[in-house]
């Protein structure tokens, strides 16, 4: 499903990510981890071209993100992205929210797109707030709603970045959750977290990042029962 | 001093006749420097440098000049140059349109970038174009906070139409020139201008203050 192959980034002369290369199988759950700094978040940017990638080679369901010819806003619809900060439009209502990128890139009939919509909402429990707009909404509806904006262009893979870290901690449970159902459903998912319970409980495999590289990867229960690797044992001492 | 309501009453229909030349040419002017103001600000965001460029040398050489040597340019000294003849009117428009245009992209460009980042980044993410990006996210939030800093402006140009009496324009600032020219009665003619000016600014700045309260946080 994704490729990435010795993806490197630079910002001027700062190098965040060394060397990158791992595959993500469809309907994978793979979780992100590492110390902050270590470029799990900017390796995330590189997949849908956030960031723009200073060499290696992204291909995704077949398509070659990294390659210039690549019609990147076509790519983007398949690639869902939750961000930490929840980005949603403060202008328009959490209905208008969701029903925008469909009705404007995919031109979808109005009736269509308010019934997947409220569907969406449904799924993420936030269906009595179609109306409100977001400065009305606690961060985790909030961030709710932006999952399912970001599910309304039915993408193939969806991306979380740090879907959890600005929310007070009584609402992290309820985003983790609606996550935690997606995963159920079988979307491929990549997700930057601090939330080690979530990483165990969910993720088929686990990345763990240090100094722009991929230090480790497996299953949930090698990364967090059996690291190897010592600078993965030290993190894991002082998150866990 | 008994005769100033007199005077006042015959002034009242040519006064009246110069507000509503004021209101024509300020109309005409601000809608396109509007237009201009907007493509300029936008053009000033671009990634292209040599359009950052362009809008950046408009909007310098307008700043970097007086409005009334503007005018005299445009009036004046184009025409000469194309052997042509202006009137005066279009002459008065172009120059406040191109003028609050400078202002306005200003505007504009400040109203762009105080919208966040992580704006520009979901639009793109969930595969919106930069066009759409621009339309449908960007714009909306850039133009309810640029609400105020565009009715200053659009007030100030108002007021600068003002100049235009001097390339012969009838305005209101004209009008009262001609009249004081018969009458010789400064005080209760500029006085009745000032009112006359006062009382076109007045409902737009409450217009402002109104849409302000309106379109608040959101």
């Amino acid at each position: 499903m994704i490729t990435v192959q010795n993806l490197k980034k630079q910002f001027g002369s700062n190098v965040v990510l060394k060397d990158i290369s791992t595959t993500i199988r469809e309907k994978e759950v793979v979780c992100v981890i590492g110390p902050s700094g270590s470029g799990k978040s900017t390796f995330l940017r590189c997949l849908n071209l956030l960031e723009d990638v200073t060499s290696g080679k992204v291909d995704i369901a077949g398509v070659e993100v990294t390659d210039p010819k690549t019609n990147i806003d076509k790519l983007r619809e398949d690639v869902g992205m939750v961000f930490q900060r929840f980005n949603l439009f403060p202008h328009l209502t959490v209905l208008q929210n969701i029903m925008l990128a469909p009705k404007y890139i995919k031109k979808m009939d109005k009736a269509a797109n308010e019934k997947k919509a409220m569907e969406l909402l449904a799924k993420v429990g936030l269906a009595e707030k179609r109306d409100e707009y977001p400065d009305r909404l606690s961060g985790g509806q909030q961030q709710r709603v932006a999952i399912a904006r970001a599910l309304a262009m039915n993408p193939r893979v969806m991306l979380f970045d740090e879907p959890t870290s600005a929310l007070d901690p009584e609402m992290v449970g309820e985003v983790l959750q609606v996550m935690k159902d997606l995963a159920h459903e079988g979307i491929t998912m990549i997700v930057v977290t601090h939330e080690m319970g979530f990483a165990r409980e969910v993720a088929d495999r686990v990345l763990f990042m240090d100094g722009g590289y991929i230090v480790e990867e497996g299953t949930p229960a090698v990364i967090f029962d059996a690291p190897k690797h010592e600078r993965t044992q030290a993190f894991l001492s002082k998150v866990l | 001093m008994s005769d100033t309501l007199q005077i006042m009453s015959d002034a009242l229909p040519i006064l009246f006749e110069g507000l509503l030349i004021t209101l024509k040419i300020a109309a005409i002017s601000l809608v396109i420097a509007f237009v201009i103001g907007l493509a300029a600000g936008l053009m000033s965001t671009a990634r292209s440098r040599i359009i950052r460029g362009l809008a950046g040398i408009y909007v310098d050489i307008i700043r970097g000049t007086p409005l009334l040597v503007q005018v005299f340019f445009i009036y004046f000294g184009l025409p000469e140059f194309f052997d042509t003849r202006i009137d005066p009117e279009v002459a008065g428009i172009v120059a406040v349109s191109l003028n609050a245009g400078a202002y306005i992209a200003e505007v504009v460009r400040a109203g762009i970038n105080s919208v966040d980042k992580g704006q520009v980044e979901a639009a793109r993410s969930l595969g919106m174009n930069r066009f759409y990006t621009m339309r449908l996210i960007v714009l909306p939030q850039a133009l309810r906070r640029m609400i105020p800093a565009l009715v200053n402006q659009f007030i100030i140009s108002i007021k600068d139409t003002a100049l235009l009496s001097v390339i012969g324009i009838r305005e209101l600032t004209q009008s009262g020139e001609i009249i004081i020219s018969t009458n010789f009665r400064s005080f209760e003619i500029w006085g009745m201008v000032g009112v006359f000016y006062f009382l076109l600014i007045l409902p737009l700045s409450r217009l402002s203050l109104l849409l302000e309260r309106r379109l608040n946080l959101r």
